[in-house]
């Protein structure tokens, strides 16, 4: 019976680069004419593989006298033959081939997504983001009202936008094919919405609430926002290994962290600079009673037991800062 | 310390001293106090007073070196005066202040007008007058007494007075100068002393036309003319009668009894600020606590005549006392200051105006004593929304309090006390008080007085 195989070159990420299809059961491949398949790679012997069911009824390649050899994948090891599975390439010169058979089973199709509504979508974010940060310079003006604060901060964020979504939809490209920028746009976009928002909310919550540590920490939200923001890049570019990226993000994340915290204990100027950074907002907006007077005094008293400790440490250890406890 | 403003407004204040110890110390000294000295006729001319005074004084005058101990070289100089017959000289706390913290690293050698030199021990220390008490090697010598009319202070304005001592080491000198009283703005008890004192000369005795001692260089204003300042002398007669027989305190006794004095000292000066010198002012709808001790000084800035026109109202009132003390070259303590800043909104919305109240100055407040990781822990602070009980006529605050610790001096510490009303969206009163080398319970019956003294008008 004639059989139809298909032989698949495949780059090093193992995208099918051609695909070949080839009938019989014995199959020649090499960079001779003679063969059923020609391999323009100088690496590749004239006579190289030969492909062949088994009687067994797998299939297996063998090397039919090359000086380089045949590989099973990225492996290091030589071998005279390999049986196939249709999944895994063997590598010949720096070629890799997949033999696959007409009954292979292949994924279900992906559900198609319609991008016809992205661009209403874009626009009305954008909008939203330039109504956030312009209603944010406006309310903390206090001076001479001047445009420029504006326009510079609509072109910065214009600026880092595309900068942004450009790289994501250039290895968008390398690795899948196609760019995606719409996607990858509003993937960004979507990023910097919730960013501003979260700053403004955290603020606000920190002042409603008396909630020190909303706003001491911020940067931790701001981290894992920009960690998000880099998984769904990622899986934009392939979904593929979904995992490895997770891993990815978590360890950027916690690199991020880690910095900033670090840099916060070793940035010693004798100053409490979340004290210093308190922003106040209207007093209509606070939404929980003050603290009564007696209560402050105490916590103040407890102040000290803190202190009394620090003295106890040498000049050069360096507590960490912003021990505020959030306050249910 | 200092002041609010500028130089200009400066001038004529009392606020900045400037302890003239790197270059030197001052060293002085009188002559007639022994019995051996010659009685002095009046002197018609005042040089030949000058001639006479110094003639006499030359042999009790010591210049004081703080060497560095490994180097054996010096570090700082300044003056001192022989007031016994046994060796014991009287010198300004600063003159030896390195030696006093860091007896291992430094060590003192006195050199006399004769060119004698030898070790120095150090007995005792006067940190709030900036006095310390000696004893050298080198007995027999004529010394100094002390002027019984300064010691009772009946010395009338104007009087002559001759302020002798070692000046940028470049030999014993002698200043001529005029006696003109107590300073009225100073906690700490001063002789304002209209003469040229220079580093150097810190620790030297000022004499009356007939050798006594009236006063002890200590400090001079910076930025004035001749404007000096004198320890009286009844406190060196007070630390040289109280004179230990004790060989000299160890390093660790001594940094004992710096943070002993300290600690009393500042007990006397918030005893004194508690006992009702605070009154009340009007700031807009609000009235706050300020001093009405005369060693606090007050200025008032406005942003009225900013160009453009600003967009909110600042009124600030800022009082600075004249309360501080000399611990170190790299450590001064002992100020409190106090500040009202009243803002209004001219055309600010309530989230413009808020915004304007965060920006009023915290980091520049908060880092307005110097830091210095050998001194002081880490600020901390505590902030909360707080209220009086019922009934109390007093608005919603935002009140914020940071304090650090001293490491060497144990209870004492640096305190940072702000408050913001929080009853009004386009008006408000900040009140700051900053408290330098207090203990905890001081600071705490202070800065809630303050916070309770934050009221709305009537």
């Amino acid at each position: 019976m004639e059989e139809v195989v298909w032989i698949e070159v495949l780059s090093r990420s193992r995208e099918v680069i051609a695909r070949h299809r080839c009938i019989g059961s014995d199959i020649r491949v090499g960079r001779a004419y003679d063969n059923d398949l020609v391999l323009d790679d100088p690496y590749v012997a004239p006579q190289h593989l030969r492909i062949w069911r088994s009687e067994a009824g797998s299939w297996v390649a063998e090397d039919v006298g090359s000086a380089n050899g045949l590989y099973l994948d990225h492996g290091r090891d030589k071998f005279g033959w390999l049986e196939l599975d249709g999944n895994r390439p063997i590598r010949v010169g720096h070629t890799y081939l997949r033999i696959r058979e007409a009954g292979h089973a292949v994924a279900p199709e992906l559900a198609y997504q319609s991008h016809s509504r992205v661009w209403p979508v874009l626009v009305a974010l954008g909008v939203l983001l330039m109504a956030i940060d312009a209603g944010s310079i406006w309310l903390g003006e206090t001076s001479e009202p001047k445009l420029s604060p504006y326009l510079v901060s609509l072109l910065t964020v214009a600026v880092v936008l595309a900068a942004w979504t450009a790289a994501w939809s250039v290895l968008s490209r390398i690795f899948s094919g196609q760019a995606r920028f719409e996607r990858n746009f509003l993937i960004a976009l979507s990023g910097l919405v919730v960013y501003s928002l979260y700053r403004e909310f955290a603020d606000a919550a920190a002042f409603a609430f008396s909630w020190r540590g909303l706003a001491a920490y911020q940067y931790v939200g701001i981290w894992s926002l920009l960690a998000t923001v880099c998984f769904l890049h990622l899986r934009e570019v392939s979904p593929m290994r979904p995992k490895l990226k997770a891993g990815l993000v978590v360890a950027l994340l916690a690199i991020g962290i880690g910095v900033q915290l670090l840099n916060q204990s070793e940035l010693r100027t004798g100053i409490d600079r979340q004290a210093a950074a308190l922003r106040l907002l209207p007093p209509a907006f606070r939404l929980t009673s003050p603290q009564d007077e007696t209560m402050f005094f105490a916590d103040i008293e407890a102040l000290k037991t803190k202190l009394d400790h620090d003295r106890t440490e040498p000049p050069s250890a360096s507590p960490l800062p912003g021990s505020f406890p959030l306050r249910p | 310390m200092a002041g609010y403003g500028d130089g200009q407004k400066l001038s004529g204040t009392i606020v900045k001293y400037a302890w003239a110890l790197v270059a030197g110390m001052v060293a002085g000294a009188n002559a007639w106090a022994q019995g051996n000295s010659p009685p002095m006729p009046p002197a018609p001319e005042t040089a030949s007073a000058a001639e006479h005074v110094y003639a006499a004084a030359r042999p009790r005058l010591l210049q004081l070196r703080t060497l560095v101990a490994a180097a054996d070289r010096q570090s700082s100089i300044g003056s001192g005066f022989l007031v016994s017959a046994d060796g014991l000289a009287i010198t300004n706390y600063h003159v030896v202040s390195q030696y006093a913290l860091e007896p291992g690293t430094y060590r003192l050698e006195y050199a006399a007008a004769d060119n004698s030199r030898g070790e120095v021990k150090l007995l005792a220390i006067d940190l709030g007058n900036d006095l310390a008490l000696v004893r050298i090697d080198h007995q027999d010598q004529p010394f100094f007494e002390f002027d019984e009319r300064a010691v009772h202070g009946a010395v009338p304005k104007g009087e002559r007075l001759y302020s002798m001592g070692n000046p940028l080491d470049l030999g014993f000198t002698i200043v001529e100068g005029t006696y003109n009283g107590l300073v009225e703005r100073s906690y700490n008890e001063r002789i304002h002393f209209s003469g040229a004192i220079n580093p150097g000369m810190s620790g030297g005795p000022t004499v009356t036309a007939d050798g006594h001692i009236v006063g002890i260089n200590v400090s001079k204003q910076l930025g004035g003319e001749l404007v000096s300042f004198l320890v009286p002398a009844r406190f060196a007669a007070k630390l040289l009668a109280s004179a230990p027989d004790d060989p000299q305190p160890s390093s660790v006794e001594l940094r004992a009894e710096i943070g002993r004095q300290l600690t009393a000292w500042q007990d006397g000066l918030y005893k004194s600020l508690s006992e009702g010198a605070f009154r009340s002012t009007a700031f807009g709808p609000y009235k706050a606590p300020e001093s009405a001790a005369p060693w606090f000084t007050c200025w008032a800035q406005t942003n009225a005549g900013q160009v453009p026109k600003p967009r909110a109202s600042n009124n600030t009132t800022s009082c600075t006392s004249d309360t501080q003390v000399f611990v170190a070259t790299d450590l001064n303590t002992g100020g409190i200051r106090l500040s009202h800043s009243y803002l209004s909104s001219v055309d600010l919305n309530e989230f413009q105006f808020a915004a304007f109240v965060s920006q009023q100055n915290q980091l520049p407040w908060l880092a307005s004593f110097a830091w210095n990781r050998k001194w002081h822990t880490q600020q901390r602070c505590h902030e909360d929304f707080v209220e009086g009980s019922a009934g109390e006529n007093r608005p919603p605050l935002r009140a914020l309090w940071c304090a650090r610790a001293y490491r060497e001096f144990e209870g004492l510490y640096d305190v940072w006390v702000m408050t913001i009303t929080q009853d009004r969206s386009t008006e408000a009163l900040v009140s700051r008080l900053t408290l330098q080398g207090v203990t905890y319970p001081n600071a705490t019956a202070l800065g809630r007085r303050f916070i309770e003294a934050v009221q709305w008008k009537k």
